[in-house]
This record gives structure tokens, C-alpha cells and sequence, in this order.
């Protein structure tokens, strides 16, 4: 029935009209939409679909023969080439970096002319080859396109010939000093005396010359403090590796305060255990951020900074049973027994205090001359030369310029518009002064507001020396012809006060007549220049120092009548347990990669470096105990959230414009809130990136000094959201052994291992097998494993990171990214976790929970473990590791590479192989470390990157700074540590050409080779004798998650406190 | 009377020796002249009128006082200087007072003798003359094969016709005949109709075509990216068969770097500079190629300061190796002691410079598979990783592969 029903489409087709009949045979009743390929009608034009697919498939085609063309390459040899380039071999100047911040004396690696990496010098007995992150980022700024050409006007940053600029600049000075007005050099500290001679010679010619130096970071309280305590307006040197019981007041010694490289040099020799020697410092630490300094202490004490001229007081008190007023009780107990160690040790003692207070640092000398720490710990007799910087003297000035009795200002080597102290009022001081001429190579803040600009070489292009300390010398020598039109510094003041001499004669003679008569090992003048300049440092006889105001000494050396001093003392104290606290004290710190910001805040290296402790990069944010945030209401990142809060923060009258983030810390002292220096510089593509705000304004100005703390901060809940740029969000170990842990005592004492009990502080890890005959037989993972061994006839390649040395301070990160031309990717990305860091810092809190404790309160085991995921609030310890690809001999990734682009070679190297890779990123899924970096995009080709990755195609000068040695990787490939194959491979090649072995030693991956504290050995495991072999065998060695039968060939050795949990914190 | 065939004895036996004799000594003083002229004076002296550190030969046996003016001159210049013989003191002080080198003793009287011969007829102008000679030489050599590559395309287009015309021819001649014999024409087939009835034929030329075709693909495709025979044209058009063939300079005195740096480098214009600075004219182009290299590095023969301004020459790259292979020369040259000939061919054999072999992957790996480890037994750095290989490879020769010279990261990182 239902087969006779008739379905149409249509009452015309029903109807069967004309139209219907006509359009019947046609596929479409309608005419196809005519915008196809944007032509009127598909009928009438030559293209359709078929046609179009035509010239697709022909552009194809001919696109992919047009690459097939051979591409023209050039090469352009030198016309005369220089006798000590061979193109493709390296040479090494030795130099010195000194910007007011930081000393170091440096070798700089030169490719074809171009400095690529900085290295420490080992010869230096201060710095002992160490660098810091800083100082390895600063091969960049050499290439910075922000920098100046050539000398420029000011304000409208119109170029200005230097011969005019000498002309204006010399009237101008000569107008003021006609007029009687001062003319004032403004300064960061300056190291060199040779530059010290050539501002006296330009004071010489103009009689009103005033030289004034700041620290950005000062540390001015410190010669005040010896003046009064000794009549030495000095700052003492210190020697950490002479103290067994070090405690420092919020000094961050191993990354920022006075001379960080020297300091975690001495201060990890002091730290290294052994069988042979299991002896270490005992390292106390009262802070109230948790800073890296802290985070490597035995014991750490977090305190408020109001209570913290309290709790020094607290300490001279049970040192010396003294009767100081002490205000608020701190940490009691702990101050007890701090004293007791200390009191143990006399004369093997150092106690620091990083407030820039001259109370707080009398009461410093004192504990310290109670300890007879003078003459062993400390030297004033040889002082430290760095932050000389006086803020009387600067106040002074401000003052003096806003008085109008300024006629010109010449700043050099600082930027005190950016970095001094709102209550200062530098910018509007500046204004009425009549000339200002800057030497800075960029048009930074104070530049701009400057008539003239003359830019100064970047320190790899010039000329110079430094005195870190007295008696010790250091040279600068240009490793590059200048980039630019630049000019010395030295060069245009000794040019404007009419000496025809240039600065490389004039320092030549200073050391000819001045250091070649104070030295006695070489007999004439010459060979002490040539063998200081090849050796990049020199000692002479400290004698008198030039750059250190003679002390009026009020009172003999040794002879202060006790009386007096300890009524002195009391006044001192009562001022200094007297200082007000507030619900939120702000406390302002420099992080360990930016420092103060002055020749660092512009760098996309360390930008992008996420601080050691947070592990955030690419911002300014405030640090809050999570307490302290949980009271105010924000949400909390301490599990695995990136999105944070903002807020808007006051102190006092000062709001800063915009919100700033809030990053919860554990370990930091309730009522605190934390906030770095060094951020919101201007200018520069990768600081406008970092997009952090200046906290300079807010530095505090008490009696004359620079206060960098400050009651009545408030912050007003939550305003808004932010995107972390965080690279590890799980804190906490979760009970594994990833970072072996144990105290003095029980590493003294007890055995590694004991199989009888199954206990231990190096427990090895064992795996369960069967027998044939059914007993359980419990094996290392080495002996059980389904792969053949791979055959290593020759060396083996292996790395040994002491974890007790390590302080995450990151010089190896920096180093590790100059060496191998690791992209910079940016905030965002980082925020992605595709961070392409080869060598990250992993840092640990403790937790409060543990296996055994959720078994005892019976917690089950999904509460434990959620539990064990947050880090103690109050006062975690903290642990750090540098984690890079372990180099498993049987590695996960090599197995599931589907086009073997990552396989194992003979020397216990797995390497990769980047043009082979078809980026599956198995290999990154399958790695237990994920220490692989995927290249996302092609970040030296895609424009988004232009901005960020200083070594894009498009910036020319930056990518001077690749190493020709490392190919730079492009998109879709991946890439990890290779164990600096590239300097094995030449390592080798030297020793086969010389027809020795491979001397230990004489390879050092960049890493090793960079570390201040000498926390990574590098070496061959073959080779009986080399230390990493050595290491090998100490018991301390631990593999990290040996346990899945990977057999990783870097290894670590446990990490030892000094605490045996004599003090409940 | 001398028979004829006498005549033709005395021609054979007397005559025609005594010429060639003649011919032969008198080529032997020209020879000779020029042997000694390159040797001796060629440094300081030029032919032509071109200045040197001494002035420029041509016409000089004119200018000077007499021939034995000049045999004492060559002998001993500064002794007539000395003697004060006024020509001797002119031409002294003419040349910044540097004194010609003693050749007494050096050069018999002889040899002097020929020389000054040899000075007085120089040979032609040697640009003209090595201008053919060079045409003719590359005629020789290159088009060669290239010509008998179509020798054989025209031979095989040529039996092709030959073989449609006689196709035709005897089916012309068949028709004929079937015409006779009243039968009827071949039939006309199309070339669909003729597909259709030769099946076989068809699917062997379809098979031919086929695996052709695959191959001409494989090879275009293998070809991407190797520049075998690649030989650009360069700035200055430098023969290495002059330099490292005729003259017999070693690679390594312009390419410095091979035994320094990974790479060997190209010599830097003051180290043309070295030799350039006394030969101004070349063998082959003459003065036109060197004038570059003056210009380049801003020299002026003629006052013979660098006075001039400078540009660096840009030399076209032939070897290039990718991005993301690391090669070094000094491992090969030094350590490995390999022959710069094993990779670049008989560079003394060819002109301007140009890529001798693929420089592929697969070759490098090959060489490495065949190459024995050079000295791996007496160089101290093996000692150990030689007694282990031993051991591993009993008997075998321990090639670099076996010592892991073919993995990944020795070349790519």
C-alpha cells in the first residue's frame, strides 16, 4: 500500500511547471554562491575549484623546487688578519667586572673577535674562579640595541658630535666653576683607583668638584659603624671559611651582600663534609624573608625587621651576660643556644648583620669583638672595597642641588633617578641644577633627564682596573674593539679638564709608578704590567687606600674606656630595640639573578631566571607568609594553581599605581610582605616584558642612612588576578628520596646503611626479586635489568652534584644558557611550563606531614598525601637541586624515540640528536626527570619572539652572542643538557693531538665550571683517579629515582645540616 | 758522384744532427736563463717595465754602460758601488739604497750568460700565451663526456628513426605485394588499436617506464641539498692547479686553519700578499686576476705602498656543510692524518675551486666504517680504549665506527 505514496520535493514539482522542468537536469536548482575565491560568477570566470587546486598543487610544486636552489653562501676572510685569531679557536682575556654591585675577576671567551661567555678566573684569590648569574649575563648587555651610538643629547635623544658635546660640556663646567658652583660627580662605587686619579685630576682643574658615591643597595652603616667602634671609617674584610660558627643578621652574603662570589667561596669550604673531614660550620640565619642565604642555614629564625635590633641586642646580652635593653623577647631559646655555639667558638666565629643601621652594626662589632673575631674572621686592615657608598653624603648633595648651589652634575656608573629614595626628591633636585651630563650607555632615567650624554664603553670594551679589597689588584682589558662611537668615562673627564692623555696610558702609568713600587716580585715595571694584564689579577702591599676617608679618630684604636663604650652601648640599644613595628612591615630585597637592577633589569637572561626561592620569573611580586594570606582573604598557589591574586599596596602616603602580584612563601615572618629591587626599569623590550614595579621610591631614609624596611604597609585584599610565570609548582618531596637529607651527628655517627635493621641516612635502593627456589632476594636495580649493558670501552662521562655545597644561588643556570644558546621564551610561555631552561634549580620545602605521622593520627592515605603537599608555613627547610638530564644509562626516552633521534653513545652521553628529531615528544612524556625541552616555536624565527629571545634572527647584535660551536635549535625539535659535549669533544681533541690522556679536570661543563660554590664535578668515572670517581665511591652518593632501573650516570651526594635538633623553632 | 742514396747517408749522418745539435744547445741557454731568472731574480725583478724592489728588466741591456757592466753588477753590485762607478752609485741611490745580492759565486759565468740571453729575448707575453692554452685544456677535459653523452642520445634518436622508416618501408613494400596479390591492405591502426593488440609490448614499455621514472624521482630527490661539482664563480678567479699543482705550495700554508681550528680557512688576503707582493703577473691571467687582490687589500704597485683603500675580498663558499653538523678539520687532518686529497680530490689537478665529492652523511659514515684508526696504537691518549677494542673486535681491524665514530652526538650537538 504504502509503496504506491508519492513524495515530492516541491509544489512545483507537484505541479510540474515550467521552471521545475527546465531546471530538472540540473545538479543545483540554484546557482552556487558566487563569492568562491572572491570571483562574480563561477560560470563565467576561468577559475574554479579544479583550477584553483591546480595552482595550489603547481605553487607547492614550484615552492618546494625553488628550495631546492643551492644557496649562495659568502665567505669573506680578513684582508689582514690578526695574528692571534684562528677562525673557529677561542682565545681568553682575563678581565674584571666591577659595576658597583658586583666584583669579579673574569676570563672572557672570544669567538672571531666576539666575547661570548664569561668564566671565573681561578688565578683571583677572591673570587677564586667563581661567577655569579649576574656576571655570566653580562656578555649580553654587551650586545644590547638599547645601547647608545654615540653621544646624544639628553632630552630629545638627538645625536650630538663628541666635539661638541666636549665644547658645551667644558663651558658649562667652566660657567660653574666661574660662578663658584659645585660641580659634583655622582657615582655607584668605584672600584678603581685609577679612576679615582683621574677624577682627582679633573677636581684639580676644576677646584669645586665634589665626588659623591651611593649604593643603589647600601651598606653606608658599616664604615659609620667602624668609625665610631674603631675609628676606621672602613668596611672590614671577611673571611667566612675561617668560622665554624657563622650567623648572620639578613645579610644574604651567598648572593648579595658586600662581595657574594668571594663569600660563597669561602663560606662552601667551610660547608664540604667527608669521612676524612666530617667537620662543618655551624650556619645560623636571622631573616625576615626567607632569602637563599637562609634557605641554606642549619637553623633559621624568621623575625620581624622591627624585632630584629631586638634580637641582636638579645644575642650581645647571652654573649656577654650583658644587660643592654633588649625590648621584645625573639626567639628565646634559639638566641641561647646561638650564643653558646658561639661562645664555643671563640675566635672561629663571624656574626653579620645586613641592616644598613650603624646601631645595629655597633652592636655587630661588639658581639664580634667579644668573639675575638678580629684578626680571624675579620680584617679591618685589609677592608673591602665594595659598596663604598656614603648616603650622608648623598643627602647632602640632594640637598645642596635643590639649594641651587649645584652648577653641574656628572653621573657616572649609577642612575639615581631610578634607584634613590622617593624621600630623597633626586628628580626634582635635578632640575635645578645648571649642567647634567651623564656617562650611562643607555638612556636609562637619569640620562634622559641629562643635557648631554656620553655614553661609556660597555666593561668588555675597555680599559680598566679594580681594587676589590686592599692590596688586591684586578685589570680590565677590552676583549672588543668598541662597538660603538663610545667613550671611556675616563677618557672624556680627563678630555674636559684638559689632559691630552688617554685613560689606557694614563692607568699603565698609575700602575707603573703607583703598584709596580708596592709589589716585589717582579723586577721592572713592564713585566709586572704584561703578567697582571695575562693574569687579570696582581697583589701588592695593602698600604694606603686611596678610595677610604682617612678617619678623624676621635679616640686611640685600641683604647675606647669600657665606661663610656658600654653607656654608649646602652643608648645604642635603647635607640635600637626601640623601632616601631606595624600589623605588615615591608621589607625590600634584591633578588639572586637582578641584585640592585643597574646593569641587570634590562637582561631577558635574568629575567627570565626564576628566583631561587619562589621560583617565579618575569615579575616583581609581593612575598606573603601564606598565613598572613589566608587571614587577608586571597586564594593561595601552594598546591598546583598558577593563577594568583593582585592587590594594591600602601605604605604610608606612597600607593603604587598598579596592582601588584601576591606570591605566598612559607618560612616568611608573619607581618612581613616582601618585595624586590631591581624591577620597572624602563626602556627596554625585556624589562617592559617583566612589567614589575620600582620599589626604590619606597626605600626608607632614617638619620642619613637608607632604610630598606618600613612599617605601616597595608594591603587591600584582592583586586584582580595574575598569571604566574612559575616554574614548579609541587613543593614539597612528597616522602621520596629525591633530595637526601641527613644531620652532622648521624652522618658521624652512624653507618650509611644498616641491613639488619633496614635503617640508615643513605638507605640504597633496593629492589624485590624472586629466586628459582622462592626466596626473596632483594638487589640493586643495577643488577636487575632487562637491557644489555651498553659497551663503554673508553670514558665515561659522569657528574657528581654535593648538595650539601650547592646554595641555589643559579650562576650554573645563566652559564648553561650562554653556553648552549638556549632560547628565552617569555612570561607567558614559562607561565605554559615550557620554560627551555636545560638546567633547573628544584627547591624543596619541608612538610609537616609524613608517612609515619599520618599513620600515627591515622589519617588515610589520600589525606596523608594531600597533607604532604603543603610545604610548613612558618619555617620549612628548604633544600635545592640542580636537576638536568641524568644521562640514564638506560634511559626511557631512548626507548620510545621512534626515529632514534635520541640514543646512547660509548661514553655514557645520551645524546640528541636535534636534525634527526621529528618532535613526537615521546621521549619529554617518557622522561622521569622532565628535564626535556620542547621548542614550541621557532623561537629565533617567529616574530613574537623579536622582543624576547635576545638571540632572534631579527636582532642582529644580540645574536652575537650564540656560541658557533652549539646549533640553535628550531621549532618542533627537542633539546636537554648534552653534558656539554661540544667542550668534551674538543677536550678530547686537545689531549688526542697532545698524545696525553684526558687530564682531570680539563674538560668542565659549564656549569661545573661556573659554580661559586664548587658543588658540580664533572669528570670521567673511568678514570681511577679523577674526583668525580672519587666521589663515586662516598658513601654520601645517591641516584635520584634509581629505583625505576633507569641507572642515572649524574649523581648526587646527601645533603648534610649541621642541626641535630638541639632547638625546637 | 754522390749517389742519392749516399746523399740522403750524409744528410742522416752529418747534417741532420749538427742542426739538431744547434737547435738543441741554443734551446738549452734559453731554457736555462729562464730556470735561473725564476730562481734568482724573479722576487725583486719583472720582465717588463713594472718596478719591483728592483727596477723592471726590459730593455736593460740597452741602458746599462756595457754587457760586462752588467756581469759585474750581477756579481757583486755593492763592490761597483763601493768603487764608485757612477751608473752603479745612480742606480743605487735610485732604489732606496738596497743592495742587489751577491751572485758571484752563485751563478757560474755560464749561468750569467744565460740569463742576461734570457733578459734580453723574453718569451711572449705569457697571458696570451696560457689564455689558449687554458681554453684549449678545458675544451679538452670537460665537454668531453658531456659530448659523448649526446654522441649517444643522437646515435639512440637516429636508430629510432631508422627503425619507424623501416617499419614503414616494409609495410610500404608488404602492401605492395599484398596489392599484387590482390589481397587486401594492412589494416591502419591507430595508436589505441595497436596498444590493444600488443599488450605485451605495452607492459614492458609501461614497466620500463615505470622503474625510469622511479628512478630519475629517487635520484632528483637524493640530489636536494648535494652540490657535488659545485663550482661557483669566485671574485678572483684563483687556480689551485697553479698554485698547489705548478707551484707546488702546500695546502696548508694559505689554509692554515686545517691543522688549528675546525675550520681550515680561507688564507687572508696578506697571506697572498706574501708572494703577490713580488709576483705581480700570474701564469695564466696575467696581471688581471692579481690586480685584484691589489685592489682588494689597497696596494699600488706602482709606489708599491698600501696606500689605496681596502675592501675584503667575498670568496662564494663551495664547502658547506648544514647548520647542525659539526665538522673539524684539525681532527681529521691532524689527528686522524688524513690526506686533504681524501675529501677534496686532486685539488692541484683543478682551476678555480669546486666540490670533489657528495659530502653527504652516507659518505662521511662510509669512510668512517673503512677508515683503521691512524696511530691508534702508539698515541697514549688510545692506550687504554685500543687494548679494550682489541679485545672486543679480535683480529679486526679497529676502524673508527668500532670507537664510536658513527654515533650521533660526535657531529651533531
Amino acid at each position: 500500500m504504502g509503496n504506491n505514496t508519492k513524495y515530492w520535493k516541491s509544489l512545483d514539482e507537484l505541479n510540474e511547471t515550467p521552471e521545475f522542468l527546465a531546471n530538472k537536469a540540473n545538479e543545483f536548482p540554484e546557482p552556487l554562491p558566487s563569492e568562491v575565491f572572491g570571483i562574480e560568477s563561477n560560470e563565467n570566470s576561468g577559475t574554479n575549484r579544479r583550477d584553483f587546486l591546480k595552482f595550489l598543487g603547481f605553487g607547492i610544486g614550484a615552492a618546494a623546487l625553488a628550495s631546492c636552489e643551492a644557496p649562495v653562501n659568502k665567505t669573506i676572510p680578513y684582508l689582514v688578519k690578526p695574528e692571534e685569531i684562528t677562525p673557529g679557536v677561542a682565545n681568553w682575556y682575563a678581565s674584571t667586572f666591577s659595576d658597583g654591585y658586583d666584583y669579579c675577576s673574569v676570563l672572557v671567551k672570544t669567538r672571531e673577535g666576539r666575547p661570548i661567555k664569561i668564566e671565573g678566573n681561578p688565578l683571583s684569590k677572591i673570587t677564586q674562579g667563581g661567577v655569579n648569574a649576574r656576571v655570566q649575563g653580562s656578555v649580553l648587555s654587551l650586545y644590547d640595541s638599547n645601547r647608545l651610538r654615540g653621544a646624544v643629547n639628553g632630552k630629545d635623544s638627538s645625536a650630538v658630535s663628541w666635539e661638541d658635546l666636549d665644547k658645551s660640556v667644558v663651558a658649562g663646567l667652566e660657567k660653574a666653576a666661574a660662578e663658584g658652583k659645585t660641580i659634583a660627580i655622582l657615582s655607584s662605587t668605584i672600584l678603581s683607583p685609577s679612576t679615582h686619579k683621574v677624577i682627582a685630576s679633573f677636581a684639580a682643574k676644576y677646584p669645586t668638584t665634589k665626588h659623591v658615591s651611593y649604593d643603589a643597595v647600601s651598606q653606608a652603616a658599616i664604615p659609620e659603624a667602624n668609625l665610631k667602634s674603631f675609628g676606621k671609617k672602613v668596611t672590614p674584610s671577611y673571611d667566612f671559611s675561617k668560622a665554624k660558627v657563622i650567623v648572620s643578621f639578613g645579610a644574604d652574603f651567598l648572593v648579595n651582600w658586600l662581595s657574594p662570589v668571594e663569600f660563597s667561596k669561602q663560606y662552601s669550604q667551610t660547608r664540604k663534609v667527608s669521612k676524612e673531614k666530617p667537620e662543618m660550620s655551624k650556619h645560623v640565619h636571622f631573616e625576615s624573608l626567607l632569602s637563599v642565604t637562609g634557605a641554606n642555614a642549619d637553623y633559621r629564625f624568621p623575625v620581624q625587621p622591627s624585632l630584629m635590633g631586638s634580637a641582636l641586642v638579645q644575642l650581645y646580652n647571652a654573649l656577654t651576660g650583658g644587660s643592654l635593653p633588649s625590648g621584645n623577647k625573639v626567639h628565646e631559646e634559639g638566641i641561647k643556644k646561638t650564643a653558646d655555639w658561639l661562645n664555643a667558638n671563640k675566635g672561629n666565629a663571624l656574626v653579620v648583620c645586613g641592616l644598613n643601621d650603624v646601631n645595629a652594626q655597633m652592636i655587630v662589632n661588639e658581639i664580634n669583638k667579644h668573639l675575638n673575631s678580629y684578626g680571624s674572621t675579620i680584617n679591618l686592615d685589609t677592608p673591602l672595597m665594595t659598596r663604598q657608598g656614603n648616603d650622608m653624603a648623598l643627602e647632602a648633595l640632594v640637598n645642596e642641588m635643590k639649594e641651587g648651589k649645584v652648577g653641574a652634575l656628572i653621573t657616572y656608573n649609577c642612575n639615581p633617578a631610578y634607584n634613590t629614595s622617593s624621600m630623597l626628591g633626586f628628580v626634582a633636585a635635578m632640575g635645578k641644577v645648571g649642567l647634567k651630563v651623564s656617562f650611562s650607555g643607555t638612556l636609562n632615567e637619569t640620562a634622559s633627564q641629562c643635557d648631554f650624554v656620553a655614553p661609556d664603553h660597555h666593561y668588555l670594551e675597555s680599559w680598566n682596573d679594580a681594587m676589590p679589597k686592599a692590596g688586591h689588584l684586578s685589570l680590565s682589558q677590552p676583549a672588543i674593539a668598541p662597538l660603538f662611537k663610545t667613550r671611556a668615562a675616563q677618557d672624556s673627564l680627563l678630555r674636559w679638564s684638559g689632559s691630552n692623555s688617554d685613560y689606557q696610558s694614563f692607568l699603565k702609568n698609575v700602575w707603573a709608578t703607583e703598584f709596580f713600587p708596592r709589589q716585589s716580585a717582579y723586577a721592572d715595571a713592564l713585566t709586572f704590567w704584561n703578567k697582571s694584564l695575562h693574569d687579570g689579577v696582581a697583589e701588592i702591599s695593602s698600604g694606603t687606600v686611596p678610595a677610604v676617608e682617612k678617619a678623624p679618630a676621635p679616640k686611640a684604636k685600641d683604647a675606647p674606656a669600657p665606661e663610656s663604650g658600654s653607656a654608649d652601648l646602652s643608648s645604642v640599644a635603647s635607640a635600637l630595640t626601640s623601632v616601631k613595628g606595624g600589623e605588615f612591615e615591608i621589607v625590600l630585597y634584591e633578588k639572586a639573578a637582578v641584585g640592585d637592577g643597574s646593569s641587570t633589569g634590562h637582561n631577558p637572561w635574568l629575567l627570565e631566571f626564576p628566583d631561587p626561592i619562589s621560583k617565579v620569573s618575569w615579575a616583581n611580586y609581593i612575598t606573603m607568609n601564606p598565613e598572613d594570606m589566608r587571614a587577608k582573604g586571597f586564594g593561595l598557589l601552594e598546591r598546583q594553581e598558577r593563577i594568583g591574586s593582585k592587590t594594591k599596596l600602601t605604605l604610608g602616603s606612597y600607593t603604587f599605581e598598579n596592582d601588584i602580584p601576591v606570591f605566598p612563601l612559607p618560612g616568611q615572618a608573619r607581618g612581613t610582605i616582601g618585595l624586590a629591587l631591581g624591577y620597572g626599569l624602563k626602556g627596554s623590550k625585556a624589562a617592559t616584558h617583566a612589567d614589575g614595579v620600582n620599589a626604590f621610591p619606597i626605600v626608607q631614609w632614617v638619620n642619613g642612612m637608607a632604610q630598606y624596611y618600613a612599617a605601616g604597609a597595608s594591603v587591600a585584599g584582592e583586586t584582580g588576578e595574575f598569571e604566574f610565570a612559575c616554574t614548579q609548582q609541587q613543593h614539597t618531596m612528597m616522602g621520596r628520596k629525591i633530595v637526601n637529607e641527613t644531620d652532622l651527628q648521624t652522618y658521624k655517627e652512624k653507618a650509611p646503611y644498616d641491613p639488619t635493621t633496614k635503617t640508615g641516612w643513605n638507605i640504597p635502593t633496593l629492589v624485590p626479586t624472586i629466586t628459582k627456589d622462592g626466596s626473596h632476594a632483594p638487589k640493586s636495580p643495577d643488577e636487575v635489568t632487562l637491557w644489555d649493558e651498553h659497551p663503554k670501552p673508553g670514558h665515561f662521562w659522569s657528574m657528581a652534584i654535593d648538595l650539601n655545597s650547592c646554595t641555589g644561588c643559579g650562576s650554573c643556570v645563566i652559564s648553561c644558557h650562554a653556553e648552549n644558546n638556549v632560547p628565552v621564551v617569555g612570561k607567558d610561555q614559562v607561565a605554559k611550563t615550557r620554560d627551555m631552561h636545560w638546567l633547573r634549580i628544584d627547591r624543596y620545602f619541608s612538610s609537616p606531614m609524613n608517612k609515619e605521622k599520618g599513620k600515627a593520627e591515622g589519617l588515610g592515605k589520600v589525606q596523608t598525601y594531600l597533607e604532604m603537599e603543603f610545604p610548613a608555613t612558618d619555617n620549612p627547610k628548604v633544600v635545592f637541586q640542580p636537576m638536568m638530564c641524568q644521562h640514564c644509562d638506560n634511559a626511557p626516552c631512548e626507548t620510545v624515540c621512534p626515529v632514534l633521534a635520541t640514543n646512547h653513545s660509548m661514553e655514557g652521553l645520551n645524546v640528541m640528536t636535534y636534525n634527526r628529531c621529528i618532535g613526537t615528544r615521546y621521549c619529554a612524556n617518557n622522561c622521569p626527570f622532565k628535564v626535556r625541552r620542547f621548542n614550541w616555536f621557532n623561537y629565533t624565527g617567529k616574530e613574537k619572539f623579536a622582543d624576547l629571545n635576545p638571540t632572534h634572527e631579527s636582532n642582529e647584535l644580540e645574536r652575537m652572542v650564540l656560541n658557533p660551536d652549539v646549533v640553535v635549535r628550531t621549532r618542533g625539535v627537542m633539546e636537554k643538557c648534552s653534558m656539554c659535549i661540544q667542550r668534551i669533544q674538543e677536550g678530547k681533541l686537545e689531549a688526542k693531538k697532545a698524545g696525553t690522556k684526558v687530564e682531570d679536570g680539563k674538560i668542565q661543563t659549564a656549569c661545573a665550571q661556573s659554580c661559586p660554590t664548587d658543588a658540580i664535578t664533572f669528570g670521567d668515572l673511568h678514570d681511577e683517579n679523577s674526583a668525580v670517581a672519587k666521589l663515586y665511591k662516598d658513601e654520601r652518593m645517591y641516584k635520584v629515582l634509581d629505583d625505576i632501573g633507569i641507572q642515572p650516570t649524574v649523581f648526587y651526594l646527601t645533603k648534610v645540616r649541621n642541626d641535630e635538633g638541639e632547638v625546637k623553632i | 758522384m754522390i749517389s742519392t742514396h749516399s746523399l740522403h747517408r750524409i744528410l742522416l749522418k752529418k747534417i741532420l744532427p749538427s742542426i739538431f745539435v744547434f737547435f738543441l744547445s741554443s734551446a738549452a741557454i734559453a731554457a736555462d736563463g729562464k730556470k735561473v731568472f725564476d730562481q734568482n731574480c724573479k722576487t725583486c725583478h719583472t720582465l717588463t717595465d713594472q718596478t719591483l724592489t728592483g727596477p723592471g728588466l726590459a730593455g736593460v741591456t740597452d741602458r746599462v754602460p756595457s754587457d760586462q757592466w752588467m756581469k759585474d753588477w750581477i756579481k757583486n753590485s755593492s763592490a761597483m758601488v763601493k768603487a764608485g762607478d757612477p751608473y752603479a752609485v745612480k742606480v743605487f741611490n735610485q732604489f732606496n739604497k738596497s743592495a742587489m745580492t751577491v751572485f758571484d759565486g752563485v751563478l757560474s759565468e755560464e749561468e750569467i750568460d744565460a740569463v742576461i740571453a734570457y733578459i734580453k729575448n723574453p718569451p711572449p707575453d705569457p697571458s696570451k700565451k696560457t689564455e689558449t692554452v687554458s681554453a684549449g685544456d678545458e675544451g679538452g677535459e670537460a665537454p668531453k663526456s658531456s659530448a659523448s653523452k649526446y654522441y649517444l642520445w643522437f646515435t639512440i634518436f637516429v636508430l629510432a628513426v631508422l627503425v619507424f622508416s623501416l617499419r614503414s618501408t616494409k609495410r610500404n613494400l608488404q602492401n605492395a605485394v599484398h596489392r599484387k596479390k590482390g589481397l587486401a591492405p594492412l589494416p591502419e591502426y591507430t595508436i589505441k588499436e595497436w596498444m590493444q593488440h600488443n599488450k605485451r609490448t605495452v607492459a614492458l614499455i609501461c614497466i620500463v617506464l615505470f622503474f625510469a621514472g622511479s628512478k630519475w624521482g629517487w635520484d632528483s630527490l637524493m640530489a636536494i641539498g648535494v652540490y657535488k661539482d659545485y663550482q661557483p664563480s669566485q671574485p678572483i678567479e684563483f687556480s689551485h692547479k697553479v698554485h698547489a699543482g705548478d707551484m707546488g705550495i702546500n695546502c696548508e700554508y694559505c689554509h692554515s686553519g686545517a691543522s688549528k681550528s675546525k675550520v681550515a680557512g680561507v688564507p687572508s688576503a696578506n697571506v697572498c700578499m706574501n708572494c703577490h707582493k713580488a709576483v705581480s703577473s700570474g701564469t695564466m691571467t696575467g696581471e688581471k686576476e692579481i690586480a685584484k687582490i691589489y685592489a682588494a687589500v689597497g696596494y699600488n704597485p706602482k709606489t708599491q705602498q698600501y696606500d689605496q683603500p681596502s675592501k675584503p675580498i667575498e670568496w662564494v663558499r663551495v664547502h658547506t656543510l648544514p647548520d647542525f653538523v659539526f665538522f673539524s678539520h684539525q681532527q681529521h687532518v691532524v689527528v686522524g692524518k688524513q690526506d686533504c686529497k681524501n675529501c677534496h680530490g686532486d685539488m692541484e689537478k683543478k682551476g678555480v675551486a669546486h666540490q670533489e665529492n657528495i659530502l653527504t652523511m652516507g659518505w662521511c659514515i662510509d669512510c668512517h666504517r673503512k677508515t683503521a684508526v691512524p696511530g691508534m696504537g702508539e698515541n697514549p691518549y688510545y692506550e687504554e680504549l685500543h687494548k679494550k677494542l682489541a679485545e672486543m673486535y679480535k683480529g679486526q681491524a679497529i676502524t673508527v665506527d668500532k670507537m664510536g665514530g658513527i654515533e650521533c652526538g660526535k657531529c651533531h650537538y
